[in-house]
């Protein structure tokens, strides 16, 4: 029978080819385009076209001033740093709300069609298109949105309070909208797997639920919150379109200077862009991939 | 892999589907492949790419009815209908877009001339586009891209753009508008007559401008030269000291808060006047048309300075063959006949040859949005919602008072690259 | 757990609800503002009460191509869907074992979510641009003659979809394999089954929902993907990018009520999912297995 079945069944396949759907899928969408990109962020342009001869000329104009300029910061840097300050606090909103959720979801619900459920009640708001979700952040946040109307009627404010919507905050709440729930969805999983039995014993050894949640489960989490992480960070670090929505096109981010090349139709500095951003962030990465690694204990 | 015999579109395949049995079945494999047809002479499709403005259920049919010619709507925004000539022109037969995009879009050599001979209107098409003149011979404002300047090629499967006359024609037009400052008079409360205006401290966070560089920098020029800072040669083509300089009051009023925000699309221009989020910025006519029609008060407001000014037009792929190409010329001859014209003016937009459209308009419709006179009847849109009562007077005026006092076009900068780099500079500042 | 239960419960059950309020903080907007009146906008104030715009959603009045655009993002959605579920279900057992060239794939999924979606797809548009040429020049000419291009909702654009869906599928799978007792594994191989007799009634079982969940992870994604499809989906717009387009000359409160009505109809479908799987849950009560209930 087992060879009835082959090759599925002889050793169980190799992990390589068990894979290599996946490589596959990413080696002609991702990896052949990519090395498109690479090439074209070393070509030469001008102002109309592009020009196919080797020139490193869209990564060192895209750090102009640089060093010149300090201490003053470059746009380069200005940018990134900005960038990297949303990243941070979205960062730290969602794992804690996230957390908090997934804690809730996998620890005080029982049953498993329960979870389902409010998985999918989380779930359905993005059904409804983004396009139409993004324009619908004015009457909520607007000057004579439904929120400053509240705020009013209840006479906690005497005029609209403005930096609800086109500010800083605006976006980190966006942010937080859109990308909580790609923190809950790795955290609830790892912590599916934490051995009850273990909850048990902490909890028969006189731990209090505290001592329980930072002793036993936040420790054990750590591959979920690591892999929330990625998602959150990755996403914010490249992302243009919420910047530009919610900042009112005032905020300036990695992603949103890729965009304004790439409208302007100026590919290889478009492209340069884009491989500084992937260098950039993919450090990060490898650092966070340092402190733990998510491969570990699979 | 998507296999199209001889143009069939989508749209009818099922029908030929059924006739050609089994035949050809087995290569449409999925449902939303174009599955492959059996070709019939009669069967005209063209795959129009553009943005919403001028694509619409109305022209569709109308097209159909009137020509045969199926026309499938590729919408996109402004930015991507570029950015998809520049990678895919497989993927549309007919373009449509704006005369400043085509200092970008002809060196890709991805979209290909119409024959101006086989345009049976085209000696009518209004001489803004040939001559940058009014009909009555008015010369108007040309800096930036104005569409004389690409209007024709030296040949065929040229990449030059010809001083003079050619039969080469780019784009042939199908509209333009001028574009100035909308305003709330019920929130301002006084008289706006310049464009120094957007960045008076009294507006201090409901400003807006354009979040498309190259327009964008277009406006702050028309509001550094009226507070009288400086007069450019030429708006739209800046060097790079004046660009620093543009972008240097737009950084400093934005460090201010002067801005409430940055628009992009149609209707985040309509939502943030609509929703008092601002109260002036650069807008679009039917803009504010749509604005108004909420029963919200906004004014399309005439400034002394003159208009920014705007344009876009047809032409092929060069992945189009000899077939198409002729129901293309077949589209466009129909486009400017008079119907499509009409639906475009009657949206606050002007057609680009204006007799047959007048044909096809009442004449009180005309008088109205093409003479500046007020309105003997009620105005409706296209689509049949009322637009003004009778009485009113279009803002600004007629044709004439208003393309006759455009002062720029919007434009692709020589020194595009610094200046797009700068604005990145400034959305970082 | 159970004891000292109602205080923390109630505690984080109210935290919950709060999210959830959040998370459909806009819906509740795009819900009242779809009542507008026939002359309201998109933005307060309210122009009248009316079922106006649900009229002009039903007959289609406006609204360029919202049903078949509707039609071609589900389909996609829910090809993308099976793929990702499949393709990272597997690519996350191959990880638990370790191969050759784990690490490269590992860095080239996170790397796929890292680089801008915009630019992705002029990558992938490019490449396809690339094989029409190739295709035009030098395939035999009964290709050649009658071809178009290549690109196409489910060339490049499912490509297109799959490098931002895997990764998240992948590395959620990391999540649901993450100390997967191999136990239950060896304790299966001991008693003689197969590695797919092994996968299929002892670890597919135990991983279920969360592969499920992943599943929905990828439809959502897709569903709502515009980025990417922008360059890739050649003449067939999805829903988002033929909503898109629409905001650059609609300005109506139709799409709120297409809002409106893609929400109602998802609670609708939920509800009968749930209902089939209470169904199928006290079947299998009765079949008994007990694979999951560790």
């Amino acid at each position: 029978m087992a060879t009835s079945r082959a090759p599925l069944e002889s050793q169980g396949l190799p992990g390589w080819l068990q894979a290599m759907p996946f490589g596959l899928v990413f080696a002609a969408f991702f990896v052949l385009p990519l090395c498109f990109v690479i090439m074209v962020s070393f070509w030469d342009y001008n102002e109309y076209e592009m020009i196919p001869a080797f020139t490193t000329r869209s990564y060192t104009e895209s750090f102009e001033g640089c060093l010149a300029d300090l201490p003053n910061l470059c746009t380069m840097l200005a940018t990134y740093l900005s960038t990297a300050k949303f990243c941070l606090i979205v960062w730290a909103l969602t794992l804690s709300i996230g957390f908090t959720v997934a804690y809730f979801l996998a620890f005080y619900v029982r049953s498993a069609t329960t979870q389902m459920v409010l998985f999918l009640v989380c779930t359905i708001p993005f059904w409804t298109s983004n396009v139409i979700r993004m324009i619908s952040w004015i009457p909520l946040l607007g000057r004579n949105g439904l929120v400053n109307q509240l705020l009013m009627s209840a006479h906690l404010v005497n005029a609209p309070v403005e930096w609800l919507l086109y500010s800083q905050f605006s976006v980190a709440l966006a942010f937080v909208h859109l990308f909580t729930f790609f923190m809950v969805a790795p955290i609830f999983n790892s912590m599916m797997r934490i051995d009850r039995r273990l909850i048990e014993a902490a909890y028969d050894s006189g731990a209090s639920a505290w001592q329980m949640l930072t002793n036993v489960i936040m420790p054990l989490s750590k591959p979920g919150i690591a892999i929330g992480s990625i998602f959150v960070i990755t996403i914010v670090m490249g992302d243009y379109i919420t910047f530009s929505v919610m900042g009112g096109g005032q905020i300036a981010s990695a992603g949103k200077i890729v965009a304004t090349r790439l409208d302007a139709l100026q590919f290889p500095p478009a492209a340069a862009s884009a491989v500084i951003l992937l260098v950039a962030t993919m450090v990060i990465i490898g650092v966070l991939n340092r402190i733990v690694d998510i491969r570990k204990e699979l | 892999m998507t296999k199209r015999h001889k143009n069939a579109g989508a749209g009818v395949t099922r029908r030929n589907l059924l006739k050609a049995a089994g035949a050809l079945a087995g290569a449409g494999v999925v449902s939303s492949f174009p599955a492959p047809a059996v070709w019939s002479a009669e069967e005209k499709v063209l795959r129009y790419l553009g943005t919403a403005v001028n694509q619409s259920d109305d022209i569709t049919k109308k097209v159909l009815a009137d020509t045969g010619i199926t026309i499938q709507n590729i919408v996109a925004t402004t930015d991507d209908v570029t950015k998809r000539v520049a990678t895919q022109p497989n993927s549309f037969d007919i373009l449509d877009t704006e005369y400043f995009s085509l200092k970008k879009l002809v060196p890709s050599g991805n979209i290909l001339p119409m024959d101006a001979k086989k345009i049976k209107e085209f000696d009518n098409i209004t001489p803004i586009f040939t001559k940058g003149q009014l009909p009555d011979g008015k010369v108007i404002g040309d800096q930036g891209t104005a569409p004389k300047k690409v209007m024709f090629l030296e040949g065929p499967h040229s990449k030059t753009f010809s001083k003079t006359e050619t039969e080469w024609v780019t784009l042939i037009p199908t509209v333009y508008n001028a574009d100035t400052l909308g305003i709330r008079p019920d929130l301002i409360k006084r008289p706006i007559n310049s464009w120094a205006e957007l960045l008076n401290p009294e507006f201090k966070g409901k400003a807006a401008i354009l979040d498309i560089p190259s327009i964008g920098i277009m406006d702050a020029a028309m509001v550094v030269e009226s507070m009288g800072k400086y007069k450019y040669p030429d708006k739209g083509n800046m060097t790079k000291a004046e660009i620093d300089m543009t972008v240097g009051v737009l950084t400093e009023a934005k460090k201010a808060g002067q801005f409430r925000a940055f628009w992009k699309d149609f209707n985040e221009s309509v939502n943030l006047m609509a929703s008092g989020e601002t109260v002036i910025q650069s807008m679009w006519s039917p803009a504010v048309t749509a604005v108004r029609t909420k029963g919200i008060p906004c004014v399309f407001q005439p400034l002394k300075e003159g208009y920014r000014s705007w344009a876009s037009g047809f032409c092929f792929s060069k992945g189009t063959n000899a077939k198409q190409q002729e129901w293309a010329y077949e589209f466009v001859n129909w486009y400017l006949s008079g119907w499509a014209g009409a639906y475009l003016n009657r949206q606050g937009y002007y057609s680009a040859v204006l007799s047959t459209a007048k044909a096809n308009m009442e004449p009180y419709e005309w008088a109205y949005w093409m003479e500046g006179k007020p309105a003997e009847k009620d105005i409706h849109g296209p689509d049949g919602s009322l637009l003004e009562k009778a009485g009113a007077t279009r803002d600004g005026g007629s044709y004439d008072d208003r393309m006759g006092n455009v002062a720029c076009w919007n434009a692709v900068m020589d020194e595009n690259d610094y200046m797009v780099r700068k604005w990145n500079e400034f959305i970082a500042a | 757990m159970n004891e000292g239960r109602p205080l923390a419960f109630y505690g984080l059950a109210a935290f919950f609800a709060l999210f959830v309020l959040f998370l459909y903080g806009p819906m509740i907007v795009i819900f009242i503002l779809s009542f507008q009146g026939p002359g309201g906008g998109l933005t307060f104030p309210m122009n009248g009460v009316s079922l106006h715009w649900f009229y002009r959603l039903w007959e289609g009045g406006g609204i360029v191509d919202i049903a078949g655009a509707f039609r071609r993002s589900l389909a996609l959605g829910l090809v993308v869907m099976a793929l990702t579920v499949v393709l990272s279900l597997m690519a996350g057992l191959a990880f638990r074992k370790r191969f050759v060239g784990s690490n490269a794939l590992f860095y080239v999924a996170v790397a796929s979510l890292i680089v801008p979606s915009i630019v992705t797809s002029l990558g992938i548009a490019i490449e396809f641009h690339v094989l029409d040429d190739l295709i035009k020049n030098y395939a035999p000419s009964w290709i050649a003659d009658d071809f178009t291009t290549s690109m196409g909702q489910f060339t490049s654009g499912l490509g297109a979809h799959l490098t931002w869906t895997l990764p998240f599928g992948l590395l959620v799978m990391f999540a649901i394999f993450n100390r997967f007792d191999a136990r239950y594994e060896e304790a299966a191989r001991d008693q003689g089954a197969t590695p797919w007799q092994t996968l299929r009634h002892v670890v597919l079982p135990i991983v279920a929902p969360s592969v499920v969940g992943v599943g929905l992870f990828g439809f959502t994604l897709s569903w709502d993907e515009i980025a990417r499809s922008s360059q890739t989906m050649g003449e067939h717009n999805t829903l988002p990018m033929e909503l898109q387009a629409l905001t650059t000359t609609v300005t109506n409160p139709d799409i709120y009520a297409l809002g409106t009505s893609t929400t109602a109809v998802s609670f609708a479908v939920i509800a009968i999912a749930l209902f089939s799987i209470s169904i199928l849950n006290a079947r299998q009560k009765r079949h008994g297995s007990d694979a999951g209930q560790a």
